[in-house]
C-alpha cells in the first residue's frame, strides 16, 4: 500500500473510532486504552515488514485462474479480489489458502500460495459455514456489550467452537445478578443490535499479538485474563485477535470479511447456567442466524428459532478447561 | 459512441427518401393518483412469492412441522366427550330470545340449480358451500371499537366475532397476518370477516362452523360484491329504454335522451341517471329463504338468483332483519354443536320436493 492510503487509513480509522467512542453508551477508560493498543500494534506490525517482497498469489476460480503478484505480509485476500471485482470483493466471506488453510479476507498473506475466495454459495460451505457461525457468537458479544445497562454489570466469558447441528451460536456471560428471566423485549432488543452491527458492514479486524500484550489488553476482564495463558500455550505464546469497530475479542478464528454478511438473525434464549460468585451468576446467550442474500419464509426460519432455544450441548464456562475438547470443538 | 452510431444510420435512412415513422405512445401522461388508502392498522396479507431455495427434503420437512394441514375443508359432525377444561360459552346452550343476534357464516357461490315444491311449482335456488369456517377471536362489547363501525343498531352493547374460512399455507402469507390466528388454533385463513353479535353469542375461538348452523326454512340475508360490468350505458345500468333502431332515427339508439328541464333550477341536477361504472359495489340482499342443506358438502340452496357476485365469489351469511321473516323458534344458538339427527346428508325444507321420493302426480279431478 503506498504511504499516501496508508496515512488515509488510519486517519479513518482513528475517526470511525471516535464517532463510535461518542456514540457508545457502555464507552469505558478499559476500552479505549485497549483499542488504542490494538492500534498500537497493527502499526508496529506494519512498519515492521520493511524491505516489500513480492509474492505470487495463485487465484483459482471464476471466471478464470490468474496469478496475482501481490505483496507479502501486506496484501490480503481482498486485495486480491480487489484485482478481480466489486462483486467478489462483496461476496467473498472467506478465503482458503493452498486448497486447505482458511484465510481471513483482511489478513495478509505471507507466502506465495494458491487462493480461492469462498463465498456462501460454494458447493462445500462448511468452512465457511463455520466462520459465519464463529462470526456470530463474536458479534453477539459485541451486541450484548451494546445493548446491556451499566447496572448488569456485564463480563463476556467466552464462546465455544462453532457446532451449527447444535443449531445455534452461543456466547457466555456473567451478570451481577442470578435472577435475570429475559422478556420477549429484550431479547428482540439484543437481536436488533446485531441487526445493526450488520448494517454498518463494520470490517472485522485481525491482529496477531503476543501474549504479554494481551495480557495488557485484557488486564481489567477477569475471565480473558485467567483465559489467556492457556490459550497463549497452545498456539506458542501467540494469541489472535479479533477486533468490530471498538469491541475487540480472542479467538482461534478464522471470521467472515465484515458484520455485512449477516442477514436473518434472531436471538432466541438465554439460560442461567450456573451461579458465579456470592451475586452474579453465568448466563449462555443462543441465537440463530442465515447470511445475508438467503431468503426463508417466517414459518421455515420459525422452525429454526424453536431448534436454537434447545440448550447447546458446548462445553459450559463454569467447567474446567480441557485442551484436548477445545481442540475437537474449534 | 453508439449514439452517433444511431444517428447516422437515421440519417441514412432519410437520405434514401423513405420517411422515418415516429410510432407516438399517447397515454394518459401521468400516473394514477391511489383513491384506495388503507387504514393505519391494516395488514399487509400476502408474502411477495420468492423461490426458497430448500432442497426436496427440507421442503417437506417444513411442511410437516410447520405448515398446518390445509386442503379439504374440516367438517365436525359428531360432538366428542370433553375431558379437557373448556371455557363455558363452548358448551353452554345459551337460551334463545328473539332480540340476540348471533354469528354468521362466510360461504362460497358455487352455482344456481332449479328445485321443485310439492305442489309442482319450479324454483330456481343458489347453492352456498360453507368452506371451513373457524371462530378466530372474539371481541367483548367493551373492548370493541373498531376504526370503521359497521351500520348496525346498538352497537355499544354488542361484541364482534371474527370468522375464518379457507385454510392455507402459512409460508405464503406474512408473519404478522398469520399471528391474529395464533391464540385461536386453528391455521391461517384466507378470508376473514367480522360479524356483530350479542355478548350471549359468544363462541370460543376455534369452534368450527357448519352450514347446520342455519335450518332450512329459515330466511337469511346474503351480502356480497355484485359483478362488475365495467363501466355500461344507461340502458344496461339503469334500464332506460333508448330510442328505435330504425324510423329514421339519426344517431341515438341507446342514448339517455333528456338529461333535465329548464326554468329557474335550470341545471343537471345531481344524482340523474347517466353512464359510469356498474357492478363492483357491495349489497346485501335480504330475506332468503333455505331451501335445502347437504352437511356432507356444506352446502345450503337459497332463493332465487339474485345472490350478489360471480359463480365462485364470496358471500356473507346472516340471519335476516325483515322482521315477519325473522325466527320465531329458538336457531341452534350461539351456534350448532350437536350431532344430525337425521341418517342422509341432505336435509329438505317440508314444502321441497326430495329427488330421491317418486315423482310428483296429480290426481285426476
Amino acid at each position: 500500500m503506498s504511504a499516501a492510503t496508508k496515512l488515509h487509513k488510519t486517519s479513518w480509522c482513528a475517526l470511525r473510532q471516535l464517532q463510535q467512542y461518542r456514540t457508545n453508551a457502555n464507552f469505558s477508560a478499559s476500552i479505549a486504552k485497549r483499542n488504542d493498543l490494538f492500534n498500537q500494534e497493527q502499526r508496529r506490525q506494519r512498519d515492521a515488514v520493511g524491505r516489500i517482497d513480492k509474492i505470487e498469489v495463485r487465484y483459482l476460480g471464476l471466471p478464470e485462474d490468474v496469478t496475482l503478484v501481490m505483496n507479502s505480509n501486506i496484501s490480503t485476500p481482498f486485495n486480491c479480489a480487489q484485482h478481480l471485482s466489486e462483486g467478489h470483493c462483496k461476496r467473498s466471506a472467506l478465503a482458503l489458502v493452498d486448497g486447505s488453510v482458511p484465510w481471513d479476507m483482511h489478513r495478509p498473506l505471507q507466502e506465495s500460495c494458491t487462493l480461492q475466495l469462498l463465498n456462501f454459495h460454494v458447493s462445500e460451505p462448511h468452512v465457511v459455514n463455520k466462520a459465519f457461525w464463529r462470526t456470530c457468537s463474536f458479534m453477539l458479544g459485541a451486541a450484548l456489550n451494546r445493548a446491556f445497562k451499566p447496572e448488569a454489570n456485564l463480563q463476556l466469558h467466552s464462546f465455544p467452537g462453532p457446532n451449527i447441528k447444535s443449531g445455534s451460536f452461543v456466547h457466555d456471560i456473567v451478570l451481577q445478578t442470578q435472577t435475570w428471566q429475559p422478556s420477549k423485549e429484550e431479547m428482540r432488543a439484543i437481536s436488533a443490535e446485531m441487526v445493526k452491527l450488520s448494517a454498518q458492514d463494520l470490517r472485522i479486524e485481525r491482529l496477531d499479538v503476543q501474549q504479554d500484550l494481551a495480557q495488557e489488553m485484557f488486564k481489567d476482564s477477569k475471565y480473558k485474563s485467567e483465559q489467556l495463558p492457556s490459550i497463549a500455550q497452545q498456539t506458542n505464546g501467540r494469541v489472535t485477535l479479533y477486533r468490530i469497530g471498538d469491541h475487540i475479542d480472542i479467538s482461534r478464528g478464522p471470521m467472515v470479511g465484515s458484520t455485512g454478511f449477516l442477514g436473518k438473525c434472531t436471538i432466541s434464549a438465554a439460560y442461567n447456567v450456573a451461579a458465579e460468585g456470592p451475586a452474579g451468576a453465568f448466563y449462555r446467550i443462543q441465537g440463530v442466524a442465515l447470511p445475508s442474500g438467503f431468503q426463508l419464509n417466517h414459518v421455515a426460519f420459525g422452525i429454526l428459532e424453536e431448534r436454537s432455544k434447545k440448550p447447546s450441548p458446548a462445553r459450559l464456562p463454569n467447567e474446567p478447561f480441557e485442551e484436548q475438547q477445545q481442540l475437537q470443538l474449534s | 459512441m453508439m449514439r452517433s452510431v444511431i444517428h447516422q444510420l437515421l440519417g441514412l435512412r432519410l437520405s434514401g427518401g423513405c420517411g422515418v415513422t415516429l410510432t407516438q405512445v399517447r397515454d394518459k401522461g401521468h400516473l394514477s393518483r391511489p383513491r384506495l388508502r388503507n387504514p393505519q392498522w391494516f395488514l399487509r396479507k400476502e408474502v411477495t412469492r420468492y423461490d426458497d431455495h430448500l432442497t426436496t427434503e427440507n421442503k417437506q420437512f417444513v411442511n410437516e412441522l410447520g405448515g398446518v394441514n390445509f386442503g379439504v375443508p374440516a367438517i365436525k359432525k359428531d360432538v366428542q366427550e370433553n375431558l379437557i377444561k373448556t371455557k363455558d360459552a363452548a358448551t353452554n346452550e345459551v337460551t334463545w330470545t328473539p332480540g340476540l343476534r348471533r354469528c354468521g357464516l362466510i360461504a362460497r357461490k358455487i352455482g344456481q340449480y332449479p328445485l321443485w315444491l310439492k305442489n309442482g311449482e319450479r324454483i330456481r335456488t343458489t347453492l352456498l358451500q360453507i368452506a371451513d369456517n373457524h371462530v378466530i377471536k372474539y371481541i367483548p362489547p367493551e373492548e370493541y371499537l373498531p376504526a370503521q363501525p359497521p351500520k348496525v343498531h346498538n352497537l355499544k352493547k354488542r361484541g364482534c366475532i371474527l370468522v375464518g374460512s379457507e385454510s392455507t399455507n402459512p409460508a405464503l402469507l406474512t408473519k404478522e397476518y398469520t399471528g391474529i390466528f395464533r391464540d385461536s388454533g386453528v391455521g391461517p385463513k384466507k378470508n376473514l370477516a367480522r360479524f356483530i353479535v350479542s355478548p350471549e353469542a359468544e363462541l370460543v375461538p376455534g369452534t368450527p362452523l357448519n352450514v347446520n348452523h342455519f335450518g332450512v326454512g329459515d330466511f337469511v340475508d346474503v351480502r356480497g360484491k355484485t359483478v362488475d360490468h365495467g363501466f355500461q350505458g344507461v340502458v344496461k345500468r339503469h334500464g332506460f329504454k333508448g330510442m328505435p333502431a330504425s324510423h329514421g332515427v339519426t344517431k341515438t339508439h341507446r342514448r339517455a335522451g333528456n338529461i333535465g328541464g329548464g326554468g329557474e333550477k335550470g341545471r343537471v341536477w345531481p344524482g340523474t341517471k347517466m353512464p359510469g361504472h356498474m357492478g363492483n359495489r357491495w349489497r346485501i340482499i335480504k330475506g332468503l329463504r333455505v331451501w335445502r342443506i347437504n352437511t356432507k358438502y356444506n352446502v345450503m340452496w337459497v332463493q332465487g338468483s339474485s345472490v350478489p357476485g360471480p359463480t365462485g365469489g364470496l358471500v356473507y351469511i346472516y340471519d335476516t332483519i325483515l322482521p315477519l321473516r325473522k325466527n320465531k323458534e329458538a336457531p341452534p344458538f350461539p351456534t350448532f354443536f350437536g350431532e344430525l339427527q337425521q341418517t342422509s346428508d341432505d336435509v329438505w325444507y317440508e314444502k321441497v320436493h326430495d329427488f330421491k321420493n317418486g315423482s310428483i302426480t296429480y290426481e285426476n279431478e
